[in-house]
């Protein structure tokens, strides 16, 4: 499996970044290739490049306020979750957009 | 974008709208707070009469009083943009100013900003123009009819109930006394506590912000205050477990401490969740009583802060740095001492390895809620 995210909380400085690790680490150990955009209050960090994005299988939204850029998106399969959803249970979390991936 | 993509999911998602607000308003009302703090700290005045001479002093005080006129539009205008993209921007920002100017600020600002974004977002989807018209759409028709449609509502409909609103509403929490004061600091603490950033943290913290435009400083430094008692609570049962040689926390959650400590001080509690996560109904009990006690005399106290953010590092710019350090340190000593005293013991024998390598308990997630778009 190949997952783009995009990670963004209201202010931008905690929880993108904590959601960016999870996403990091469940993807690790489930074996899956994915990368991770966050759009703090700092500004776009480590941005997806489109290559990515197009061989993305899906893309993660974990995200709180509006982020830019989801025209990026368009024809994607896109899940859209909160941060706190993504902090608490990231492993769960993938493996049920797995299950509804084949679905 | 296409057509297809500008028509929004039915969700409402207000939330996500004001979250949004927030966020692009809390650098603005950082840097805005800061600069009437450094203003007014040395000696600085509000200038009336920009022909006349000033000093620099009284120049920053105006331009952090010039930033927190700037919010109300701010907070439209992102609320706008949120709900309807860029065409939300222009229309947010001049309701903003209506807001801002009738006295309707926060409250006006935020429900201006909700009205804009879904009268753009009305217009673009049902009116429809000739395709010689259309470049005028984006670039006049939108911005002016949804200003004018908005603007007219605000001068003279909902902008009466709000400023009727915002007047009780600062002038119920000036006025408060004694107890009252008590009361409601505690509550507020308790709440700004609670979820360690999570949504009800955010409603305190959008209530505070909210009465810091309209110049009520304490619910401020009662959110900066029950920001910090997490962090500062864990650490001082940590440091109460080594000292009386009574472990209550993993080797992980030691580390988890250690770095919970330092984010603290910059008042950021969310270093404390992996610590909650791990034992959640004491380490919360435990952190909002202590900022419950902490948000009460703080308020007792009437002591006010005209930053909404920036932890430690504030405190020079509140109205009594002293006492604010005091219900600082008695909110985390409640917390520490409840922590301490309640959390159990645990074995120092553990592998360490075996501890890091255990995955963290996940909770369990509402799959229904999982769809894609």
């Amino acid at each position: 499996m190949k997952l783009v995210a995009v990670a963004a909380c209201t202010s931008g400085i905690a929880h993108t970044y904590i959601a960016k690790e999870k996403i990091l680490g469940a993807a690790r150990s489930l074996g899956w290739d994915a990368s991770v955009e966050t759009q703090g209050t700092i500004g776009t960090e480590t941005p997806l490049s489109p290559e990515d994005i197009a061989a993305a299988d899906v893309v993660l939204l974990a995200v709180d306020i509006k982020v830019g850029g989801r025209e990026r998106f368009e024809g994607k399969r896109v899940v859209e979750v909160g941060t706190s959803t993504v902090i608490a249970s990231p492993t769960k979390l993938l493996t049920a957009i797995e299950q509804k991936l084949s679905e | 974008m296409t057509s297809s993509t500008a028509i929004p999911r039915p969700k409402l998602e207000l939330k996500k709208h004001a979250l949004t607000a927030i966020s692009y308003m809390l650098p603005l009302v950082v840097a805005a707070g800061l600069l009437i703090a450094i203003g007014n700290l040395t000696g600085g005045t509000v200038i009336e009469d920009y022909s006349q001479e000033y000093t620099w002093q009284s120049a920053l005080l105006s331009l952090g009083v010039l930033g927190m006129g700037l919010l109300p539009p701010v907070i439209s205008a992102a609320i706008a943009y949120s709900i309807s993209d860029r065409p939300g921007i222009a229309p947010g920002l001049l309701i903003g100013m209506i807001a801002g100017s009738i006295g309707a600020g926060f409250l006006g600002g935020m429900l201006g900003g909700f009205l804009v974004g879904w009268v753009v977002l009305a217009l673009r989807r049902h009116l429809r123009v000739p395709v010689w018209a259309e470049g005028l759409m984006p670039m006049m028709i939108i911005p002016l009819l949804s200003t004018l449609i908005v603007g007219l509502l605000m001068f003279f409909v909902i902008g009466i109930p709000i400023v009727w609103a915002t007047e009780a509403l600062t002038g119920f929490l000036t006025g408060m006394q004694g107890e009252a004061r008590l009361v409601f600091g505690a509550i507020l603490g308790a709440m700004a506590a609670f979820d360690f950033g999570g949504p009800v943290n955010k409603t305190a913290s959008l209530f505070a912000d909210g009465l810091l435009l309209e110049g009520v400083q304490e619910p401020e430094a009662v959110k900066v205050l029950a920001s910090m008692v997490p962090p500062f609570g864990v650490g001082i049962s940590f440091l109460l477990s080594r000292l009386l040689r009574r472990p209550i926390y993993t080797r992980q959650e030691q580390d988890n401490i250690k770095i919970a400590l330092p984010m603290g001080v910059c008042m950021i509690t969310e270093g404390v969740i992996p610590i909650a996560a791990a034992d959640i109904i004491r380490v919360v009990v435990a952190c909002t009583s202590g900022a419950a006690v902490g948000g009460a005399l703080s308020m007792w106290w009437g002591i006010g802060s005209p930053v909404p953010s920036g932890g430690l590092f504030i405190v020079p710019a509140m109205t009594n740095p002293l006492l604010f350090l005091a219900a600082l340190a008695i909110g985390s000593t409640v917390t520490g001492l409840i922590l301490f005293a309640w959390k159990k013991k645990v074995s120092e024998e553990v592998d360490p390895a075996a501890v890091v390598a255990e995955p963290e308990e996940e909770k369990d997630i509402d799959l229904s809620e999982i769809r894609f778009s």
